[in-house]
């Protein structure tokens, strides 16, 4: 099947569907899972996009090894993943710095953009995921220019008690082990919470037991990928004081990770290791390792005065990264580690990043308008480390000042407007390298990487919205302008990495990305049909893309391939299809589709793609949901398959990736015990072990194949109060 | 269910039937090519090179639309760190800390943006530099920004 099959399919489909669906009278059945709902948006600011919303219930269902893998059987989302267990988002085909992650309203700051590092988010501590696909500039500001992954706490009780569960899972492909406890009370207006999870894991298993990288063949020792086990532990604290009127309330959180990268290809390049050491266990974390730690303390606030509902929040973060690998002299370094060395001889790069925040708005009725205004600041510095140099140290600070207006015309009709003025200043460092390499005037000489620099940026964007719900039918329609600051690595990286055989060089003239977007969503929703088709159109005037050049640098560069940040006109566009329809009452076929194109217009890549677009999907999902029983609540049986098409449209270094299929199974109930009941889950992915490679994968360049089959159970035990939903929703 | 699928299917096939021309691409997708199977090529896997002489490092390399440049790498691999992207293994040397290991590292544009290209560059092996197992790594582009490896193992002998 090759791409335009699939659009085609996708379009056919919601075109087809409606006169083919059947009416039938069937209530709504209890079944929360993904869904698109208009009503919930209408009220709020980003109520003329197309919103996807996974509950924590959904979240478990569909748990994979990582958040941003569970997320993205969603249409629309993709993760780009290192292994098993970490992923970072991309929506529509944007990823890196152009999907903003927000939780408990704080923009997530981590290394967003690297390659090799996963979203620093415990997947188990999450009340509610908010996909929001299409630039959200006006309401994120930079960063929010592909989409938003929004993530909120668990809803606090409605009523006085004290209620948690224990949820304990174990995944077969990597041996994962791992139990997450949550826990929340309530006193009257005072509300409390709190959450700690932790989860090891081994080497995880390919269908393959020799992997090419290039044409160097590595044997692998039981199908497993070498030194790819790792360990998470997180915990989360909450609390404050809630009421109609005024509500206070802390977010306190720690995530911390450990993980090892496949030993055999550090980046690119194949590596020799000593099999007797990497292959006497499959938990233990050896060289090339990561080591992340991520500390977030928000406060999140309300007041209604009148009319008004004034919000402040504040937020501190610390995202501490470490990456461990053996001295291995490249290039111009010193064959042996000198001992005078301050940097520790292990520490290939280290990142120390802290990010201060504080949102203020007013949210108040003016006539029938309903009118948003407010502003952030941010500060942001980010200290680096290590015997490998990719970015400089820099400080960032940023202000912005937004005002949203909703404006309903009629019963059917509202309308939506924003604009938002972003001013952001980024100060870097200078880096002169630690040893000498040898100069044109074959002189040897301490390189200078970076040069201290200051830039500051301006941006103003809008937004233009308007939903309108015609019977069963709704349709939303937003145009808007969007825009991304270049981030440090953009400006000024002037380094080797030696894993990829490249020279990066920042470009210090850059300019802030433009984009031009236009979102339509149309769905329909009846008895037992609910179909929705989200048509995107984007333009980027100056898209910022490290470039593959033809050239060498035998001097900064060491003999390797010169990358450079660039700018240039894309054009993308795309859509999703997701159709639920219950033929009978207990069953329910699911169809999500996805398809993104993206072609640059100008520049030295013209006619090429973006990297890692992923490739056109289909996912095709039957769902029994047979009657609850005495003893059995809420038991489910689903089956789904999941094309996905060649990825043909590729960009240097990029390799095309054949189309695959992968079935999985799900399955689950409560079983009642007493007063309580137990939640049982199953799930086998990827069912025939197929042998297949991601495109949005890390690993898709040394032509490693993604995870086999993994059955992953758990098992949930609820305790204490259980008035009411036990879920968020 | 079944009309689901049967007007699934249907518009599946319809679809297909008209959506199999495939998408002309008149952009470069290929990589150049590195050739060291000649008689003349030098070095191959696992060729020795004595220190103190001078040898010629000779590959052919080829491209589908027009080449960019190469770039010659030598460096030590006496702590067994490997990447060679060659299937034949050479024998290697115990693992030994460095004192003087050769290192070169060399960039050369390729004039005139030919599709086929004899790359010669002389090398001098200077006579104090450590012996042992050796990588020659060489890179090349063409002039869209594909590029190809290879590591190759050589031996510098006393």
């Amino acid at each position: 099947m090759n791409r335009r099959t699939i659009f085609s399919l996708l379009f056919t489909c919601s075109i087809l569907h409606p006169a083919c669906a059947q009416e039938k009278a069937t209530k709504t059945i209890g079944l929360k899972e993904v869904y698109i709902e208009g009503g919930r948006y209408k009220k709020s600011a980003e109520g003329a996009m197309s919103i996807d919303v996974l509950t924590s219930d959904s979240l478990q269902k569909y748990q994979a090894g990582s958040l941003m893998q569970t997320l993205s059987r969603l249409p629309g989302v993709n993760a780009i993943g290192i292994g098993a267990s970490q992923s970072k988002p991309q929506i529509r085909g944007l990823g890196f710095n152009r999907v903003a992650t927000v939780e408990n309203g704080i923009k997530h700051e981590g290394q967003q953009w690297g390659l090799d590092h996963g979203l620093e988010i415990d997947q188990y501590s999450i009340g509610t995921a908010e996909i929001i696909k299409g630039a959200s500039s006006f309401m994120y500001g930079s960063d929010a220019i592909g989409g938003v992954i929004r993530l909120s706490s668990p809803t606090e009780l409605q009523e006085n008690g004290l209620k948690g569960h224990v949820n304990l899972f174990n995944r077969s492909n990597n041996a994962t082990y791992g139990g997450s406890l949550q826990l929340q009370g309530r006193n009257g207006n005072w509300v409390f919470g709190a959450g700690a999870t932790h989860l090891g894991y081994a080497d995880y298993r390919v269908p393959t037991d020799t992997v090419y990288v290039y044409n160097y063949a590595v044997r692998l020792k039981d199908r497993q990928v070498r030194n790819t086990a790792g360990q998470e532990t997180s915990f989360q604290l909450r609390g404050g004081y809630v009421s109609d009127r005024f509500s206070s309330i802390f977010y306190l959180s720690n995530y911390h990770t450990k993980i090892g990268f496949f030993a055999n290809a550090h980046g690119l390049e194949p590596r020799g290791v000593d099999t007797a050491l990497y292959d006497r266990s499959d938990r233990d974390i050896l060289y090339p390792s990561q080591h992340v730690n991520h500390f977030k303390l928000i406060s999140r606030n309300y007041i209604v005065q009148d009319e008004h509902k004034i919000w402040v929040d504040l937020g501190y973060q610390r995202n501490y990264r470490q990456e461990f690998n053996n001295y291995t002299a490249h290039g111009y370094m010193p064959p042996v580690y000198p001992q005078d060395m301050t940097i520790p001889m292990n520490l290939e790069r280290l990142y120390d990043k802290e990010i201060y925040h504080m949102t203020l708005k007013d949210e108040f009725a003016l006539a029938t308008h309903r009118l948003t205004i407010g502003g952030n600041v941010e500060y942001q510095r980010n200290n680096i480390d290590g015997w490998s140099f990719l970015i400089p140290s820099y400080r960032q600070k940023a202000l912005g000042l937004f005002i949203y207006d909703q404006y309903p015309i009629n019963e059917q009709t509202m309308l939506y407007g924003a604009l938002r003025y972003d001013h952001s200043n980024i100060h870097s460092s200078p880096y002169q390298d630690w040893f000498a390499s040898k100069l044109e005037n074959n002189q040897s000489a301490h390189i200078v990487r970076a040069d201290e620099l200051r830039r500051s940026f301006n941006s103003l964007v809008w937004s233009l919205g308007a939903t309108r719900q015609m019977g069963s039918w709704e349709a939303k329609l937003n145009v808007g302008k969007s825009f991304r600051a270049p981030i440090a690595q953009e400006l000024a990286a002037n380094g080797v990495n030696y894993h990829y055989f490249s020279y990066e060089k920042g470009n210090p003239s850059l300019s802030p990305e433009q984009s031009y977007q236009m979102d339509l969503s149309v769905a329909l929703r009846t008895g037992n049909t609910y179909i929705a088709f989200t048509p995107f159109f984007n333009y980027f005037s100056n898209y910022i893309y490290l470039n593959p050049t033809s050239g060498y640098d035998q001097y900064y560069g060491a003999g390797n391939q010169i990358f450079e940040y660039s700018q240039s006109k894309v054009r993308r566009y795309g859509a999703e299809l997701k159709v639920e329809y219950r033929p009978l009452t207990h069953w329910k076929v699911e169809l999500l589709g996805e398809y993104v194109r993206s072609e640059q217009l100008s520049g030295s890549k013209k006619g090429y793609t973006l990297p890692f677009s992923p490739a056109p999907s289909l996912v095709l999902d039957l769902s029994w949901t047979p009657k609850s029983s005495t003893y059995f609540k809420a038991p489910y049986l689903s089956l789904d398959s999941k094309w996905t098409a060649s990825q043909q449209h590729i960009v240097p270094p990029e390799e095309k990736t054949k189309g695959y299929q992968v079935l999985n199974f799900r399955a689950g109930t409560q079983v009642v015990l007493g007063k309580s009941a137990l939640q049982l889950r199953l799930q086998v992915q990827n069912i025939f072990d197929t042998r297949y490679m991601d495109h949005t994968s890390f690993y898709r360049l040394i032509a490693l194949p993604e995870q086999g089959r993994n059955i992953v159970l758990s098992v949930g035990i609820p305790f204490g109060k259980q008035n009411g939903d036990q879920q968020t929703h | 269910m079944q009309t689901l699928k049967k007007y699934a299917l249907i518009a599946f096939m319809a679809a297909s039937t008209i959506a199999c021309k495939k998408d002309k691409e008149n952009i470069d997708t290929e990589k150049p090519t590195i050739d060291i199977s000649a008689a003349t090529a030098f070095p191959k896997q696992c060729s020795q090179i004595r220190r103190g002489s001078s040898f010629t490092f000779r590959a052919k390399l080829s491209d589908n639309v027009a080449l960019g440049s190469y770039s010659i790498d030598v460096h030590h691999n006496f702590d067994h760190h490997s990447h060679s992207t060659e299937v034949e293994e050479c024998t290697l040397e115990p693992i030994k800390i460095p004192v003087k290991p050769f290192v070169l590292v060399k960039s050369v544009n390729i004039p005139g943006q030919p599709r086929q290209y004899d790359a010669q560059f002389q090398i001098d092996v200077p006579a104090d530099v450590d012996p042992g197992n050796y990588h020659f790594m060489i890179q090349v582009t063409d002039q869209s920004g594909w590029s190809i490896q290879r590591g190759i193992s050589v031996r510098i002998i006393e």
